[in-house]
């Protein structure tokens, strides 16, 4: 029966055809993170030589003193891309790949954004996670939807029901050959991808995997779940496709409306004020205070001193640009804050929406959510920090331009990780499909077809 | 019976049968509830955003006006700090307004990026595209119709009231077009309340001076979105009189609407970036920059473009050094600096934008053939959250940066002596009333005009929708099989 079943599904032309529309789709989504993995490189490429001839070019005009040479000198920290971000390209199209600092206040430089057309975010890149998510589920759909009504509707469900296997075993090997005949194109597209975009066989690369095929079971088991009401055709193709909606579009945009309206983040533009001010008002203010300040955060430079009576030294104007961040620091510790709240709202309600929760996990996976973001704020602050340690002492003591090795300074990367739990991962998909799969089972239970598994043979 | 009459029954038919149904009840309540309760959110939003970045530029420009006495560099450093102002009309149909920055610093040489997108500060979600009237006209009322509108034909043949109905007289014209009729209908009542609602929100608005070209656009995204619901309700009812049965046309009209609202948008995006290619920042800047040295770089002792000027100066004053020159120099160096520097931004800009709006008109070709894009297109233009709008502020943004950045360079050259070290020399500092006399920042939006002008090919797409969907209709109403 197995083998009739088979040949029934292949003879029919949706089923090639939503196999082949995965595949191509799929196909193309991979060449698009490939293309975006491309651009990464070649930001990176182009940033590290960058840096290098800026450097030497500053390094010819101002090798007077290092005060002068360091307002003008910028050092790169490259967020590093995982190849597995071709697969979910998430937020990294928003977020900059490289950000370039110099030793002057902090706030004003780290929020730069790059150069993208606003129409292509706004539709959104259609990477491997978009066709897992939104495609893969109607495919799904689309192979499930008249699994039963189909015979009720063609006169074989009477026939079906007087054979010797019983109907539900029937119905399970017939959803059984689409599961399966969707899963191999997953986890072919998954090698094609591993390969194509040179992916390193590593945990999260697998679990990535592991979450791609609990999302194509969770379509299949809310499909088994419709269709054990036995509708007619046509209606279980409107439910589905609701459900499709719901799940895809409605609740997910809905969660976004509620981050806005629970976490506002007024602080995002009133940190640029508060910094703004904080560096620039001290220009007109008595230099001991600032400079006190500036002891207070970095004893270790109290020995240099402002010359008395002198207009204008390098460490009173380093001291000033550091009053800028200080002054914007509560806020923008309020901004990082809110943030992280956002983003735990939504994890914690991605346990009711699987669609959410497959998003933000492939995304947190390829380190291309708010999550790394976050983390690459930090990682800026402590570049920042290093960078100021070594140059402070240079450019306070003049050190001589010409006798720092400049080729040295070369693009930096911030290499972060995945971080994940199994259980946060795994159990919102493990209980929906269980909860669906149990409501189905009753369902079929309910109208007689479930009893008749104890004739089979 | 007159053929109106006819029509008009058949379509008071669909309204019935719909209307008794419970769950076409319960849907065009929802449908009610959460366009105006997403009206409302929308609105509310934007009053908070507008409420606030008055707040800030209010403070920015008293911080601006009160700054002590300075050398006129330090204000140009200082600089300024504009916020994005929302159109009135962006709380009906968000469009690109998540993606766009909303604040920008603008200070001397150099250009800022507009930072402080709401994409910037939202995770992946925003991906799953973002709940506004807009986005439930667009996407979530079109799948409405076609579940109500997918067996309106071929449920009758089915059924066999097909022949009946033909047999009593009705023409295939009038059950056609009394369907489409009917099915219209019904739309309406998915929308004409949150419209009415969405009109009358906006006189409460606070920028009362654009009430009158908000009325208007508010008219015209109504008129667009009626064309685009009576063009689907045309396909809708045309695919159910050619399918086989019900649920095919169901199928197809799925089909359909996944083609145009998922399938089509994103092929067009991807053909846009592979066709058109666009800069990154970095090689944005290194060409910039690139061309700047060519050109004469300021910072550069040694520049033969600023020693050429500065020898024409010595020159034509009869002085030996720069110290004599009857104005500020290093002001004038800047000056010169400023203006080339600016120029060459801008030409590197304007190509980059050229490139952007190439990979956009993508998008309005591929809406021949998809008329969801075509109303998404016309939906942000008339609510003022498309690029037209976005580019109108970035030009206006750095037009006043570059007056600023100059103003202060004038100020330096005509009242700064040459003997001056730098410019925190007490000795250097003019009086506060120069910062008073600077303008404040008021940017505009584009006028009704404008972006009538910019949207005028977006309705000519709709108009030939609706009228190939018409002819096609009309002319196919006349072989409706029977069985």
């Amino acid at each position: 029966m197995v083998k009739y079943l088979l040949l029934n599904f292949f003879r029919s032309k949706v089923h090639p055809i939503g196999l082949l529309l995965l595949l191509v789709s799929g196909l193309i989504s991979i060449e698009i993170g490939s293309r975006f993995l491309d651009r990464t490189v070649r930001v990176s490429e182009k940033t590290a030589i960058h840096q290098q001839e800026s450097i030497a070019r500053n390094v010819s005009y101002f090798n007077k003193g290092m005060g002068d040479l360091m307002y003008y000198l910028r050092f790169g920290l490259e967020n590093e891309t995982p190849r597995l971000a071709g697969l979910s390209i998430g937020q990294r199209d928003v977020y900059p790949t490289v950000q370039s600092l110099t030793v002057r206040n902090l706030e004003e430089q780290r929020y730069a954004t790059d150069l993208v057309n606003p129409l292509f975010q706004l539709l959104g890149n259609m990477d491997f996670s978009f066709v897992l998510i939104y495609l893969f589920p109607l495919v799904i759909i689309a192979f499930g939807f008249n699994l039963i009504s189909e015979e009720k509707e063609g006169g074989t469900w009477s026939l079906i029901r007087s054979q010797t296997v019983s109907p539900l075993t029937f119905l399970k090997i017939k959803m059984g050959i689409r599961l399966g005949s969707v899963l191999s194109v997953l986890l072919v597209l998954l090698v094609i991808g591993k390969f194509y975009l040179a992916i390193p066989l590593d945990l999260p690369f697998l679990v990535f995997g592991l979450v791609s095929v609990l999302y194509v079971l969770f379509w299949f088991a809310l499909t088994w779940l419709v269709v054990s009401f036995q509708m007619n055709s046509s209606q279980n193709a409107q439910v589905l496709l609701s459900l499709w909606v719901l799940l895809n579009l409605l609740l997910p945009a809905g969660i976004n409306v509620l981050q806005r309206w629970l976490f506002p983040v007024p602080e995002a533009l009133s940190t640029v004020i508060q910094n703004r001010e904080g560096y620039h008002s001290q220009w007109d203010k008595d230099k001991e205070p600032t400079l006190e300040k500036f002891y207070v955060k970095y004893p270790e430079y109290r020995d240099f001193v402002h010359p008395k009576e002198a207009d204008f030294s390098w460490l009173w104007y380093y001291a000033m640009q550091q009053a800028g961040d200080e002054e914007a620091a509560t806020e923008v510790q309020a901004l990082k804050r809110k943030l992280g709240e956002r983003l735990q709202l939504a994890k914690s309600l991605s346990w009711f929406v699987p669609t959410v929760h497959a998003q933000l996990s492939l995304n947190a996976l390829s380190l291309s959510d708010l999550g790394n973001y976050l983390h690459y704020l930090t990682a800026l602050e402590e570049f920042h920090e290093k960078l100021k340690a070594y140059f402070f002492p240079k450019i306070f003591g003049n050190a001589p331009v010409l006798e720092e090795n400049w080729t040295g300074f070369t693009l930096e990367k911030f290499q972060d990780k995945a971080h994940f739990q199994w259980v946060q991962l795994l159990a919102p998909f493990g209980l929906s499909i269980l909860l669906v799969w149990v409501w189905a089972r009753f369902n079929f239970r309910k109208s007689g077809i479930y009893s008749d598994q104890k004739h089979a043979s | 019976m007159s053929r109106a009459g006819k029509i008009a029954i058949l379509a008071r038919q669909v309204w019935n049968n719909t209307v008794s149904q419970s769950s076409a009840k319960v849907l065009i309540l929802a449908a009610n509830s959460l366009l105006i309760t997403f009206l409302f959110v929308g609105f509310l939003n934007q009053q908070k955003h507008q409420e606030q970045i008055h707040g800030f530029g209010q403070e920015v420009r008293e911080q601006w006006e009160n700054s002590p006495d300075k050398h006129p560099h330090r204000m140009a450093h200082y600089g300024y700090l504009v916020f994005r102002e929302k159109f009135p009309l962006a709380f009906f149909d968000y469009g690109m307004d998540s993606y766009l920055g909303n604040v920008i610093f603008l200070e001397a040489h150099k250009q800022n990026t507009v930072n402080f997108s709401e994409a910037n500060l939202s995770n992946g979600l925003l991906r799953f595209g973002e709940l506004s009237a807009g986005m439930i006209l667009q996407v979530l009322i079109p799948l409405l119709i076609f579940f109500w509108g997918f067996d309106l034909i071929s449920r009758d043949r089915e059924q066999g009231t097909l022949k009946i109905l033909f047999a009593q007289g009705v023409s295939g014209f009038e059950l056609i077009w009394g369907r489409v009729l009917g099915l219209f209908l019904v739309t309406l009542s998915l929308i004409a309340i949150p419209f009415v609602l969405g009109f009358g929100l906006l006189f409460f608005q606070q920028e009362t001076d654009l009430l009158g070209q908000s009325l208007v656009h508010f008219l015209l995204l109504g008129m667009s979105y009626l064309i685009y619901f009576l063009i689907l309700c045309l396909v809708a009812v045309w695919i159910s009189s050619r399918s086989q049965s019900s649920k095919s046309s169901l199928i197809s009209l799925i089909g359909l609407w996944l083609t145009f609202t998922l399938i089509v948008p994103k092929v067009a995006q991807v053909i846009g970036q592979s066709v058109y290619p666009s800069l990154s920042k970095i090689e944005f800047d290194t060409a910039v920059e690139a061309e700047l040295i060519r050109q004469g770089d300021s910072h550069n002792p040694n520049d033969p473009h600023y020693a050429a000027l500065k020898d024409s100066l010595l020159k034509a004053h009869g002085v030996d050094s720069t110290y004599k020159l009857p104005f500020n120099y290093s002001g004038y160096v800047m000056r010169e600096g400023e203006r080339l520097s600016t120029q060459t931004f801008l030409n590197h800009q304007k190509n980059l934008i050229e490139q952007y709006k190439n990979q956009q008109s993508i998008l309005g070709v591929a809406s021949w053939i998809d008329p969801y894009l075509a109303i998404k297109q016309l939906s942000m233009g008339f609510s003022g959250t498309d690029y037209a709008m976005y580019l109108g502020f970035q030009d206006q943004a750095e037009s006043y940066r570059y007056q600023l950045a100059q103003t202060m360079n004038e100020l330096q050259i005509d009242l700064i002596s040459n003997r001056v070290k730098n410019s925190s020399d007490p000795a250097a500092r003019l009086s506060s009333e120069y910062w008073e006399e600077f303008p404040d920042f008021h940017p505009t939006f584009l006028s009704g005009q404008e972006v009538l002008e910019n949207n005028r090919f977006g309705l000519v797409v709709m108009i030939l929708w609706l009228l190939m969907m018409v002819v096609t209709v009309s002319y196919s109403s006349y072989r409706i099989r029977v069985f």
